[in-house]
């Protein structure tokens, strides 16, 4: 499997709907719960990640703001 | 050369020109259509320059000073804002009601004693048609509306003047959102307002194609402000560049009421700076809600799927202690049915077997006794002669035997004078001897 930080977002987002898809059907294997459910984890936390600005960051904004 | 006597001087020429001017009635309140240029206010008066240009060539074919006095002015400014939405400035085309009049000083000058605001509001549209219809024409209207947003969308590349405070609410609002979501934004100054505004647009424009890789959209946007006027945008070489430009571009140029022809070509249009960072911020929180349902139906399957295992486990659970019972019943009955068959089997199978054994141990029986018999009746005629050859049927007809030491007498030197010889006779021995 890509590590999910080389994947592009849209392909991350892809790859969870077919993570969903595949739990939906009735071929999901309990013995791939476990990794399915991993690496849907790995995937959301890259794209919240990719979205949302960490403590540090808004900290960094905040002073550009104020400088302007 | 001789000096004429009759001469006027310049001021009794250009009074009579004033006077003639005044007099004539085509140049007195009538209406002209004209392009606004030098458009400026002093001491409460309104003074401008008055064009009419050539339109193939774009050079001026007429050009005339204008003024509209104080007492006009205040209502004419307020009604022109009113009714176009803009103010009364350069590079309108506009249709006034003049007189001409003539100083000695200062000139011909053209007295604006009113504006016919719906030929302005005509006019744009015109304009805007016009650009609109060109564009269609060309087959590009709708490109830049067909581009999707990209996921997410993040680099943000901003037009608009470094100066305007549209931009600062824009940055802020996007930049200290609730969400905490993440964006990159850059100013491409360019100019946003007057004459060279699709110029200075343009260039922007092409700064940032030139590396687009590195962003997401474009943000055309300015705040709009009272004093300026958005007629620059309704520009067609400006309309060409955003509709086939290769990112979305969102613009929000002015207020609520403000329409430019940018308007209907780009990707995706709002009314204000302050707009378009709702509409990015929107994008955002729908990308974050997206994240959201995907993560709770995935963990909504799973659990599904676990609770259905763990369901399955404690069926067969329950099943598992009544199984070995319930299995050894089974083969008890699977045992009865083979025997059941065998039995079966047994009497369509065994019985001519039975049958035919019986018939063998009948006929075996039979040759036995014949047998037997057959054996029996030589064994009595061997008995019989037997007894007819014993030497005890001998002795019985009076022949006897004669031993000594035990051993049988069959020559008379074996027993010499005064030996002792036994005699055998059929009932008895007799002891003698020999003289």
């Amino acid at each position: 499997m890509t590590p999910v930080n080389e994947l592009t977002y849209t392909e991350a987002v892809g790859e969870l709907e077919k993570i969903l898809a595949y739990l939906q059907s009735d071929k999901c294997d309990i013995d791939k719960l476990t990794a399915c459910t991993r690496r849907a984890s790995e995937l959301l936390k890259e794209c919240r990640t990719r979205l949302t600005a960490t403590d540090e960051e808004l900290r960094q904004i905040l002073a550009t703001l104020q400088n302007q | 050369m001789t000096t004429p006597t009759q001469y006027y001087s310049l001021l009794q020429l250009q009074e009579a020109l004033r006077d003639l001017v005044a007099a004539y009635p085509m140049v007195q309140n009538v209406w002209i259509v004209a392009e606004l240029s030098d458009v400026n206010e002093r001491g409460g008066h309104c003074y401008m320059e008055l064009l009419q240009k050539d339109p193939a060539t774009g050079q001026n074919l007429a050009k005339a000073r204008a003024t509209i006095w104080s007492n006009n002015w205040r209502r004419i400014r307020a009604e022109f804002m009113h009714a176009t939405g803009q103010p009364f400035a350069a590079g309108l085309k506009v249709m006034v009601c003049v007189s001409a009049g003539y100083h000695p000083v200062y000139g011909m000058n053209l007295n604006i004693t009113a504006v016919n605001t719906s030929f302005t509001l005509g006019e744009r549209e015109r304009r805007r048609r016009e650009i609109l219809e060109r564009l269609k024409r060309e087959g590009v209207i709708d490109c830049n509306k067909q581009l999707e947003f990209p996921r997410p969308t993040q680099r943000i590349a901003v037009i608009t003047s470094a100066t305007a405070a549209g931009y600062g609410d824009f940055r802020n609002q996007l930049l200290l959102n609730d969400s905490r979501l993440r964006f990159d934004v850059k100013l491409f100054p360019a100019i946003v307002q007057g004459a060279q505004t699709a110029p200075s647009v343009i260039a922007a424009l092409d700064t940032i194609a030139a590396e687009m890789d590195k962003w997401d959209c474009v943000c055309i946007i300015r705040g709009g402000g009272a004093s300026t006027d958005l007629d620059g945008f309704d520009d067609y070489a400006l309309a060409a560049n955003v509709a086939q430009f290769p990112l979305p571009v969102i613009v929000g140029i002015g207020h609520e009421r403000d329409t430019t022809v940018l308007d209907y070509i780009a990707c995706q249009r709002v009314k204000t700076p302050t707009a378009a960072a709702e509409f990015l911020l929107g994008l955002g929180d729908r990308e974050l809600a997206e994240l959201q349902t995907l993560a709770s139906a995935i963990l909504q399957n799973v659990s599904d799927t676990l609770a259905g295992a763990r369901e399955q486990l404690s069926y067969l659970a329950g099943k598992l202690p009544a199984a070995p019972g319930q299995a050894i019943a089974n083969a008890g009955k699977r045992l009865d049915r083979a025997a059941l068959a065998l039995s079966g089997i047994s009497a369509s199978r065994i019985q001519p077997l039975r049958a035919r054994l019986d018939r063998v141990a009948d006929a075996i029986g039979a040759a036995t006794a014949a047998r037997t018999q057959k054996a029996a009746m030589q064994l009595d005629k061997f008995s019989a002669l037997i007894d007819a050859l014993s030497p005890q049927a001998t002795l019985r007809r009076g022949f006897s035997i004669s031993r000594i030491n035990g051993a049988a007498l069959t020559d008379p030197s074996q027993a010499p004078a005064g030996s002792t010889i036994e005699t055998i006779l059929a009932n008895g021995t007799i002891k003698s001897i020999v003289s």
